[in-house]
């Protein structure tokens, strides 16, 4: 009974925001000059209104789901990792390579890519976790100036060295991936692939990890009290590095399944355009880390984005509908930081001078 | 003589608790009359509503027989009440006089006047006796001196109603003299005293009458003459004192050994310490906090780098190694600041509770920690040590514990790791008596078993009921070592004050 009033506890704060957000919407709908309910249905309907619009949503929600997992597990340790982008981009050109140039059969070949998907993600995000073990550089910036240099670098790459010239215009772009390597669509004619199914899996496993493995207590505690755990011997920098490892192999992994389950090519922008990375953070914080959580946060944040798509056909109203939301959303996420903080801060002050 | 406080029938709720309930307090004028009770007996509660932090749910306050209500800490301060508050708030890089004068400067035409302040605040230190230096700066006073300027800024404000609210938890056994000579000279000159302590000592030294809370109620209130510490702590308590369990006598191989070891960071914070403890000993460090007690167990405990020298934990060199490393050697660790180092508030009691334990391969398989396994252990800790965990038991957050109850849950996950040797620090800072007497307990059964403990404390009386041997550090240094026959208060006061022993063995050079 207490553990189902934790969860609803749980559930209130980022059903209020989203109750906030779509009123603060409403708001705009009405600037515009158009009808609020018949606004809010076209989105409903873009979101969820036909299996195709469904699954459309379901494979927008891929790499923000995964980008998303990644991060509640750097977040559940107190790493603050801002690098997903350039970790999903990195996972993802690399593995663009792997699939277009090694030399093996198909299936091989597409195993080979998702494993190097990761392995890339992962080190690059490594890396910046490797700059703070090691010379103190905060994670926190390295990490988000790490992105720049990965989506660069990897423009650089498809406009250059790999870039298609089968084609007539000379779009920055590697060429097709031949078909044997591609993932499998989950429904034929749908945009949803297996990549959705990696994701629920992580999920699963990340919960799994986090609530049963010693790893995963390790994870938690570092994240709830840095100083509790080194006395309790938890290495920080091992975990810290782990976490970073796998936060970043699923960005990578996110942008893998982007390639070889839609695109079946990189693509400049097509990873950053469409601001999964941050979309996943955002899920993430939404969820307030929970993997469980992330799920069906990052459904949501999809399904706003494919809705607001809907709502661009079919009303006056502007895609920025979406953006104006996610806004709202982001306020109220920084919000309730800044009270926990506050909040914390007052305990302390209390317990300080209460000790009487 | 009319009261100059009275506190009728004060209750405060919050929710369905209630922190005090129907508690009557006077006071007269000239009186030093002391609240004590353990943690939560609601002494916090009651003088928080007295200087306008909090509005009580039902009562009345009278100041000078005329009723007041205080809605913030200024209306009590314009009645004359001022409050002293176990941690200063002081501007450090002021000078005693502007933080005795703040807020209340002496103006002249809008500037302030350096000079009036300075002698105000001379003429004051001089009317009641309280020696200070007031053209120093705070960060260069003593602890002592800073408190007494916290004493002269409520004086300096018009104060005839001080309270003290825990004074003497940071002040050395000589500076807790000099304080309570203060009290009594204050209380001379007409001034009325409130002094809020669990040091049942203190308390027959200087008051003049004492109230005893226990759970939010009054237990009673006597005079001093009428009184002694041990009827004090039954009225706290409610129940008869335990008497600690005999010691057996033990001569047991060394345990720990630390030789030459020093800390430095920037200047040196412990300084060529050698020492050991044997197995079957209570080694105690006693010590005015800061003197690098801190320093020294975290650098024995893999917390922090050592600088030179090592450390042997039983044969083997454990010098700068690993925390785990160290635990795995046969270490456990009782920390000094429960809520830092040895907590996470927001999780669980069982979470807590598996810190150390999540990596042993008998709480594991495949990979995978064996909870409900676990679980019968903790279930058993919380029972012998009898934790009130709250409704939710083990999954209620060790935040929402008390503090007497979370370090019983700390001392039995420690106590838990069996380990030949263990480190406690400040094993019984802020608990109530009734947890003092269960962790005492503990610590002396472990020795009796014929493990080794290192115990810092900064608590005399805890260190001469326990230690075996004691040694006090003052400037990051060993400076005497005294066996337990020959220990007494005074000369552990004289070394923690940085004098030394005549006569004692190893004197500081």
């Amino acid at each position: 009974m207490a553990a189902v009033k934790q969860l609803c506890k749980s559930l209130v704060q980022p059903l209020l925001a989203v109750i906030i957000g779509l009123l603060t919407g409403a708001l705009v709908i009405a600037a515009v000059g158009e009808s609020i309910i018949g606004t809010y249905q076209e989105m409903w309907k873009g979101a969820f209104g036909s299996f195709y619009f469904l699954t459309s949503t379901l494979a927008r929600a891929t790499p923000i789901m995964l980008i998303g997992l990644g991060l509640s597990l750097a977040f559940r340790a107190g790493v603050f990792n801002l690098g997903a982008e350039g970790q999903m981009v990195t996972g993802a050109i690399s593995a663009t390579l792997v699939a277009l140039y090694l030399p093996a059969p198909g299936f091989v070949k597409m195993v080979a890519a998702l494993v190097t998907g990761v392995l890339a993600g992962g080190l690059w995000s490594l890396f910046a976790g490797y700059l703070e073990a090691r010379f103190r550089i905060q994670l926190l910036i390295s990490s988000l100036l790490l992105n720049y240099v990965a989506v660069l670098f990897a423009g650089y790459l498809v406009s250059e060295p790999f870039q298609d010239k089968t084609g007539s215009a000379a779009m920055a772009q590697t060429p097709m991936l031949e078909k044997s390597v591609w993932l499998p669509k989950l429904f034929a004619g749908m945009s949803v692939h297996a990549g959705f199914l990696f994701a629920l899996a992580a999920a699963l496993l990340i919960f799994f990890v986090i609530r049963y493995t010693p790893f995963g207590y390790e994870v938690k505690m570092l994240g709830q009290n840095p100083f509790f755990s080194r006395y309790g011997g938890v290495n920080r920098v091992r975990v810290m590095l782990t976490g970073m490892f796998f936060s970043g192999g699923l960005a990578g992994l996110a942008g893998t399944v982007e390639v070889l389950g839609s695109h079946y090519r990189y693509v400049e922008g097509a990873l950053t355009l469409p601001n999964f990375a941050w979309t996943g953070l955002m899920a993430t914080l939404l969820a307030n880390s929970h993997p469980i959580g992330v799920v069906f946060t990052s459904l949501l944040l999809a399904a706003l984005q494919t809705g607001a798509m809907g709502v661009e056909r079919n009303t006056d109203v502007p895609l920025e509908l979406a953006s104006v939301i996610q806004a709202v959303l982001i306020l109220f996420i920084s919000a309730k930081f800044s009270y926990d903080w506050w909040k914390n801060r007052n305990n302390k002050r209390r317990e300080s001078h209460g000790a009487v | 003589m009319e009261n100059r406080l009275e506190m009728r029938g004060m209750t405060k709720r919050y929710g369905d608790f209630t922190a005090n309930d129907n508690v009557s307090f006077t006071l007269k004028e000239g009186e030093v009359h002391a609240i004590v009770g353990e943690n939560g007996a609601g002494k916090t509660t009651l003088m928080r509503m007295l200087y306008g932090m909090e509005q009580p749910t039902a009562g009345e306050i009278a100041v000078n027989g005329k009723p007041v209500v205080f809605r913030g800490p200024e209306d009590a301060i314009r009645h004359g009440i001022g409050m002293v508050h176990q941690h200063f708030m002081l501007f450090p890089d002021f000078t005693v006089a502007e933080n005795i004068v703040i807020g209340y400067e002496p103006q002249s035409k809008g500037l302030f006047q350096r000079k009036e302040a300075a002698s105000a605040v001379r003429s004051l230190s001089e009317r009641y006796r309280i020696p200070i230096n007031e053209n120093a700066k705070v960060s260069s006073c003593s602890v002592g001196e800073q408190q007494r300027v916290e004493i002269l800024k409520v004086l300096y404000q018009g104060a005839d109603i001080i309270v003290l609210d825990e004074p003497t938890a940071v002040l050395t056994p000589l500076e807790v003299k000099e304080l309570l000579q203060t009290i009594r000279h204050l209380a001379e000159s007409g001034k009325s005293v409130i002094l809020i302590t669990h040091k049942l000592q203190e308390v027959m030294e200087v008051a003049d009458r004492v109230t005893v809370l226990r759970g939010g109620r009054v237990t009673g209130t006597v005079s001093r003459s009428e009184t002694n510490a041990d009827d004090l702590a039954r009225m706290m308590v409610g129940r008869e004192l335990q008497q600690l369990t005999d010691r057996v006598r033990l001569e047991g191989k060394p345990l720990l050994r630390v030789q030459g070891l020093n800390v430095r960071e920037k200047q040196t914070l412990v300084d060529d310490v050698t020492f050991s403890v044997h197995h079957g000993e209570i080694v105690g460090i006693a010590g005015v906090s800061g003197n690098g007690q801190s320093e020294l167990l975290e650098a024995l405990t893999g917390l922090r780098a050592v600088s030179e020298g090592k450390v042997y934990l039983g044969e083997k060199d454990v010098t700068g190694q690993s925390v785990a490393a160290i635990r795995e050697a046969g270490l456990a660790h009782i920390p000094e600041d429960r809520y830092l180092w040895g907590t996470a508030k927001r999780e669980s009691v069982e979470e807590n509770a598996l810190m150390g334990y999540q990596r042993k391969p008998e709480y594991m398989r495949r990979g995978v920690v064996l909870r409900s396994k676990f679980r019968r252990v903790v279930e058993e800790w919380v029972e012998r040590f009898a934790i009130k965990t709250g409704s939710l038991h083990l999954k209620e957050q060790a935040g929402n514990l008390s503090g007497g109850n979370l370090q019983k849950l700390i001392v039995a996950r420690e106590l838990g790791q069996n380990t030949p040797l263990l480190i406690a620090a400040e094993p019984t800072r802020g608990v109530d008596i009734g947890a003092m007497e269960y962790i005492h307990q503990a610590l002396l059964e472990k020795r009796n078993n014929g493990d080794g403990i290192l115990l810092v404390s900064s608590e005399l009386t805890e260190i001469l009921a326990l230690s075996d041997r004691i040694l006090v550090m003052y400037k990051g240094r060993i400076a005497g070592e005294l066996t337990r026959s020959e220990a007494t208060e005074e000369k552990i006061s004289v070394l923690m004050a940085g004098g030394s022993v005549y006569g004692s063995s190893q004197a500081a050079m």
